[in-house]
């Protein structure tokens, strides 16, 4: 009885042993690619660092410092495109970056329509902390202020003082606007900002060539992605600028 | 003096006719009607038709159904509601309006225009409608007004430049001009080749005004397409001659401010879809850098400063001139050896017009960082276009040029003693921005972990929300225990019963005790645990009060029986002459039925 329990366990030991050897593996070989991607960038072969990282990015890599270098690739290629669309990415995992903000300014600065992404409303600007927050941090965030206000809830059920109940109301309040933010966060990162790829892009009224131009947009300008419809996809750029284009004259 | 009741008429008439006239609901009446009717049955293709839909016996009637007209193109042009009191009788109408323009010749029937209300549905008769050539109305030559489009090339090479031209002919004014020049996106690039020219030209002795608009267009896939028909709208105004022409006013009427001295027409001129061949470029031998540019370019090449120092930068500027698609060229991986860091900054583009034909500027900037001080030279850079005219590859490049890089000499020796004092303001209003570009990239590697919503972070922070719920369900089941621990003695009693009671036997079972006495322990033993168990002070109580208590708290029958049954065999036992007796068969008993009774 006792063998086959040592059994189990070295089985269970050996097999955590074997997959964290995978994991490190895997671990060395992406960072291999970076420093390889980086290496070609160096030597100003763009197009060879570029593949790397979309390679990357395209096996389930997320890291925002990613984005920032193939951003700055795509820069380095003239394509000011999918610069901006890398910068837009990498600005969702490192909202504090400064570097990124300076060269997600300078993309724009170099477009023809030089659009910014568009700013929040109302809600964003009295939890200000939204924008400069991720939403990974907003989630730790969140288990945090929950262990919190439940450490103090059992502190408050132990000592019955109303020292203990303040606390307990005032972290419920902070759990609870933590809790919103999150969710507007999240609402957030939902929302399809695209960037224009191609040259030059017409506007049109309806999903057709033929149909009226309502106004263009060139390579680089950020726009809000609405409704799919087969080869054609609706956006926004304000509120009285509107319209359908084709879906392979955007990235998003 | 007007009659009281009268004047309470006028004025619930007046309300009621206010009522229906802005309350945005539904009113009906006993004879709705949907009729249809179009301004003229028989016109050209160049013509149009206005549709009028209209509803009677009814306020704000929903939006009648059209029915599928594939041979023309729609477009609403208004809504007219009317409201008529005639001898008290109030008649209400709506009239929906389309423009119906056709799309080619035949003899076609506008169907039933359909319109449901309340279940009913209503239907007007059809129209029918023969749209003929406008070469059978009235000759090419006598004709006021037409269209033509041309290109310049039918079959051009991929990515050459060919030139759309659309021209209007008129002989009269024209007015309201809309022009729709369509153009397959998935085959063309345009560029527009700025704004309308207008000049006159005989065409077989008859003098027209030409309006005339070019766009360039760059076929961007081989193969055949086709340009889609141009469409032009306008109005055009007939000038009347009224008979005032003795009349000292008749100038003055015959202002177009006067309506009546001028008629509009409304027109839709359509050309033919022009069809096109694009065809490949010829075979490139040795072409490593042709990058699909058509045209005919020029390039050249300046540097800012020919003398520099060693680790101070240069720019090198690079402009291709020409028509064709200028845009498109670019220089990715400049190679100018290993004696220069090269920064490129963005291209400019510069769009120009020559002749009828788009071409520009394009102009690229480096900052070069020479490397190695003494005699250096930027190699020739070359560009490969094809020349769709001489129809061959040709390869321009700029000349080499010669920079002299002095070695660096003024190396700063440290004074640890005494540091120069630098006056701060004067280096920042001397630093002057040559250029900007973006920051580096990130390289340090420890940053470059993944941060996917994945299994295991999806696992940690259920974790995380769950862990601290349930470890307060616990601790608050604890801390609640503790506190009716101490505060309600009959609970602390009744939960701490059977603990004491068991402490009791072990206690018992190890002791040297006499019979009699044994039996009186274990005896007490058992109504104590009954006594806490009921909150019962003291636990002198016979088994009979034992059986009334239990009983009082619905204790199984079964129960009470076997605790009245034991103590009486205890006192028994204790007051009967001395018997051998089962001590360790007792303690079982009575562990047994304290096991039962906690049950």
């Amino acid at each position: 009885m006792k063998i086959k329990k040592l059994y189990i366990i070295l089985t269970i030991l050996f097999s955590i042993l074997i997959s964290t050897n995978q994991v490190e593996a895997q671990k060395k070989n992406i960072s291999s690619q970076i420093l390889l991607a980086n290496k070609f960038y160096h030597e100003n072969n763009y197009t060879a660092a570029a593949t790397i990282f979309e390679e990357l990015i395209s096996q389930g890599e997320t890291n925002g410092y990613l984005y920032y270098n193939l951003g700055n690739t795509y820069m380095r290629l003239g394509n000011k495109g999918n610069a901006i669309r890398n910068y837009l990415r990498a600005q969702l995992l490192l909202p504090r970056n400064e570097n990124l903000d300076a060269n997600l300014r300078y993309a724009i600065n170099q477009t023809q329509d030089q659009i910014s992404p568009p700013p929040g409303g109302l809600i964003t600007g009295i939890l200000f902390w939204v924008d400069l927050i991720s939403l990974f941090e907003h989630f730790e965030l969140l288990i945090l202020c929950n262990f919190i206000f439940w450490c103090i809830c059992i502190a408050s059920l132990y000592y019955r003082k109303s020292l203990w109940r303040s606390l307990k109301k005032i972290s419920i309040t902070i759990l609870l606007v933590i809790f919103f933010s999150t969710g507007i966060k999240y609402h957030l990162s939902k929302q399809t900002l695209g960037v224009i790829t191609d040259q030059k892009v017409a506007v049109k009224s309806d999903r057709n060539t033929q149909n009226i131009t309502l106004f263009e947009l060139h390579e680089g300008a950020i726009i809000s992605v609405g409704q799919e419809d087969g080869k054609w996809v609706y956006i926004t750029v304000s509120s009285d600028k509107s319209g359908w284009i084709p879906i392979e004259s955007i990235s998003f | 003096m007007q009659n009281p009741k009268i004047k309470l008429q006028s004025w619930l008439t007046a309300i009621v006719i206010l009522i229906c006239i802005f309350f945005p609901i539904q009113s009906f009446s006993s004879d709705i009607q949907l009729t249809t009717s179009v301004d003229k049955n028989i016109l050209t293709i160049e013509d149009s038709i206005e549709l009028s839909i209209n509803i009677s016996g009814i306020r704000n009637p929903p939006i009648p159904k059209l029915p599928p007209l594939p041979k023309f193109i729609v477009r609403s042009t208004g809504t007219q509601s009317s409201t008529q009191i005639i001898n008290s009788n109030m008649q209400v109408s709506t009239t929906h309006k389309y423009l119906l323009i056709p799309k080619g010749e035949g003899n076609f029937t506008i169907d039933s225009v359909v319109m449901n209300l309340s279940g009913s549905t209503y239907q007007s008769e059809p129209i029918k409608i023969t749209i003929i050539k406008p070469n059978s109305i009235k000759s090419a030559e006598n004709r006021s007004v037409y269209t033509e489009t041309s290109i310049s090339k039918s079959n051009p090479y991929i990515n050459e430049q060919i030139v759309y031209t659309f021209k209007l002919f008129r002989k009269i004014e024209a007015r309201n001009l809309n022009l729709s020049m369509p153009y397959d996106e998935s085959f063309f690039r345009k560029e527009d080749l700025g704004k309308a020219k207008h000049y006159s030209m005989v065409v077989n002795g008859v003098t027209y005004d030409v309006d005339e608009i070019s766009i360039a267009l760059f076929p961007t896939k081989i193969g055949e397409s086709t340009i889609p028909p141009s469409m032009m709208e306008l109005d055009l105004i007939n000038r009347i001659q009224s008979n005032r022409q003795r009349d000292p006013f008749a100038r003055f009427f015959n202002d177009p401010f006067f309506g009546r001295a001028t008629q509009s027409k409304h027109k839709i001129l359509s050309t033919k879809s022009i069809k096109l061949k694009t065809k490949p470029l010829p075979k490139k031998e040795n072409l490593k850098d042709f990058k699909n540019i058509v045209g005919q370019l020029s390039i050249a090449a300046t540097v800012g400063k020919k003398n520099i120092d060693e680790g101070d930068t240069t720019t090198l500027t690079v402009i291709v001139s020409g028509i064709g698609n200028i845009m498109d060229v670019l220089f990715t991986n400049l190679n100018l050896g290993d004696q220069f860091k090269i920064y490129p900054d963005q291209p400019l583009f510069q769009k120009s017009i020559h002749g009828n034909q788009v071409g520009g500027e394009k102009i690229f900037k480096f900052a070069l960082v020479p490397l190695l001080p003494g005699k250096q030279f930027i190699p020739s850079i070359k560009l490969s276009y094809f020349d769709p005219d001489k129809n061959k590859y040709n390869t321009i490049s700029t000349n080499p040029i010669n920079i002299k890089i002095k070695p660096r000499t003024n190396i700063e020796e440290l004074n640890l003693v005494q540091p120069k004092k630098v006056d701060s303001q004067k280096i920042d209003s001397s630093i002057s921005i040559l250029a900007r570009d973006i920051l580096p990239i990130h390289s340090r590697m420890g940053d470059f972990k993944s941060v996917t919503f994945d299994k295991s972070r999806r696992i940690i922070y259920m974790f995380g929300t769950i862990f601290p719920i349930v470890i307060y369900l616990i601790a608050a089941g604890y801390i609640r225990y503790k506190h009716q621990m101490n505060e309600d003695i009959s609970y602390s009693r009744r939960q701490e019963a059977f603990g004491k009671a068991k402490d009791k036997l072990n206690h018992l079972s190890g002791s040297t005790l006499e019979s009699k006495d044994f039996v009186r322990n274990l005896s007490q033993i058992i109504r104590e645990y009954i006594g806490d168990k009921l909150n019962i002070q003291g636990a002198a109580f016979t088994a009979k009060e034992v059986e009334e208590n239990l009983n009082k708290n619905t204790y199984a029958q079964d129960k009470i029986s076997s605790v009245k049954n034991l103590l009486e065999k205890c006192e028994s036992m204790q007051y009967s002459p001395v018997e051998p007796m089962n001590e360790h068969g007792l303690i079982d008993e009575t562990t047994e039925l304290l096991v039962k009774l906690e049950k």
